[in-house]
């Protein structure tokens, strides 16, 4: 049976982990499970995304409710082929196609989160003032720092789900963990330079509301860290 | 043999007092709003059963929604008497409005929190966890509603008062945010976790509310304030020095 024709009801069943859900997606007998966690990707960091960019005005949340999804699968669009061949070489038995339907499914079940909690984020924002007020960079902080909390705890808590999967999925569990973390660690890896790429998603005080900075791909994320970290040390 | 009495039989056992079902059973009286009022107050589970497993449990979230709306109505009318003028009317829209407004933005939260800590359930008997949990919230503000009433006229202080009643809405909420975790666990919870951080976002969305909809208590000439952006900490330590600055003192209007 195709889930495509009523979506919402796999969203229960997802977020419970039924196993029969899940067992049906990785076998590939439950037709429409990419299409429905795209869908989720989308309208779920979509609207969050909006929340996110909305503090600057309908633009820059239009620009980041695209750009929200677009950093998750451009991250697994360019770490594809070595998210597969990880779960064959560390033994889970977990090849291309199943290793991207368990990575969408952790990033569908983080999305239906962000998605759930962006009435609240959007509430939120309403009620900071705008970007010029006096105080723009304390609320700037405080702007970033509601969103890089619900965005790690909704990150946090659906990875962790993932973990619990792909153990049960890989035929020994050390196996599933290895998988897992090696998958985590090229997906943080790849997904902040791809963040910096599409920068910006938050405006800071004093710079203009855009797509994308000028040359955005002129330096690298870890750079960038860098030479913060040299600026901010006294050697 | 022996002539030994036998000893006397050791009391029954008491129910397990950690059974999640315990409570979850079908209502009884039927369901109509007094008997709806007084489940609330005595076996709200029964409640939530008759939504989850009746055909025709779809009603009863609506008829919490109008025990919610009168009780925070009459609630916010009391609450309009430390100032009287036009909060007599401002107070309680601003209430039941401010209340409806934050479970709406938070309800999407609660099915997906829900769900991810093991709920099996429809999504209307959702509605009516949060249609109980603020009926009960405001059957039980409604409670206390004489106790305002006593400080509302016998106190100056806008402040004192602001406490009072936030004091009294973490009493009343903690009440219906216990409902909402006995019905997950109810209904299939196996993790309530999950729940313990919807709670906190519940709570911080409705003391924003108040901010948001100010002023509730005291006198203004606006009816709301959207222009001007607050926190409510920054709103609440604003107010908290006016009056220990002496700027702020609510002019009574039957005061000696």
């Amino acid at each position: 049976m195709s889930i495509l024709s009523s979506p919402a009801l796999t969203i229960p069943a997802l977020c419970r982990g039924e196993r029969d859900l899940l067992s049906g997606w990785m076998a590939g007998t439950s037709r429409g499970s990419l299409q429905v966690c795209v869908l989720f990707i989308v309208v779920g960091c979509g609207s969050y995304g909006l929340t996110i960019g909305l503090r600057n005005g309908w633009e820059m949340a239009g620009y980041v409710a695209v750009k929200l999804p677009a950093v998750i699968f451009l991250t697994l669009i360019v770490n594809g082929l070595l998210n597969g061949m990880l779960g064959l070489v560390l033994g889970s038995g977990i090849g291309f196609r199943q290793s991207l339907q368990f990575l969408l499914t952790g990033f569908a079940i983080m999305s239906l989160i962000l998605g759930a909690l962006s009435p609240v984020t959007f509430f939120a924002t309403l009620n900071m003032p705008p970007p010029d007020a006096p105080g723009s960079y304390t609320w700037h902080g405080l702007n970033l720092l509601l969103h890089t909390v619900t965005i790690a705890f909704a990150g946090i808590l659906a990875h962790y789900r993932l973990l619990g999967y792909v153990r049960e999925f890989a035929p020994t569990r050390r196996a599933g963990t290895h998988t897992f973390f090696a998958w985590l660690a090229g997906n943080l890896f790849v997904g902040a330079q791809i963040s910096w790429n599409l920068r910006p998603f938050f405006v800071s005080p004093g710079l203009k509301v855009e797509l994308l900075r000028p040359r955005p791909f002129d330096g690298n994320f870890y750079e960038a860290v860098l030479r913060a970290l040299q600026n901010v040390s006294p050697f | 043999m022996t002539d030994q009495p036998t000893p006397p039989l050791p009391p029954p056992l008491r129910p397990n007092p950690r059974d999640p079902q315990e409570g979850f059973e079908p209502l009884e009286g039927g369901s109509d709003l007094p008997n709806i009022i007084n489940k609330l107050l005595k076996k709200p589970l029964s409640i939530i059963h008759k939504v989850e497993t009746e055909e025709d449990g779809g009603r009863i979230p609506l008829r919490l929604l109008f025990i919610s709306v009168v009780c925070l109505a009459v609630f916010g009318l009391v609450v309009g008497t430390f100032s009287w003028e036009h909060q007599i009317w401002a107070a309680p829209v601003k209430i039941v409005s401010g209340l409806l407004f934050s479970g709406l933005i938070c309800l999407p939260s609660l099915y997906i929190f829900a769900c991810l800590g093991g709920l099996d359930a429809k999504f209307r008997t959702i509605v009516g966890v949060l249609c109980g949990l603020i009926a009960l919230s405001g059957l039980l503000l409604v409670g206390f509603a004489p106790v305002v009433w006593l400080f509302s006229v016998s106190s100056n202080s806008i402040a004192f008062l602001g406490f009072l009643l936030l004091a009294l809405w973490f009493v009343c909420a903690g009440f219906g945010l216990v409902l909402v975790f006995r019905a997950g666990r109810a209904l299939g919870m196996t993790n309530t976790g999950h729940l313990v951080v919807w709670c906190g976002v519940f709570l911080l969305v409705t003391l924003q509310m108040t901010t948001t909809l100010r002023p509730i208590v005291g006198t203004s000439d606006k009816f709301v304030n959207f222009e001007e952006k607050k926190f409510f900490l920054a709103y609440w330590s604003e107010q908290l020095n006016r009056e220990w600055a002496g700027e702020e003192s609510e002019q009574r209007p039957f005061s000696d």
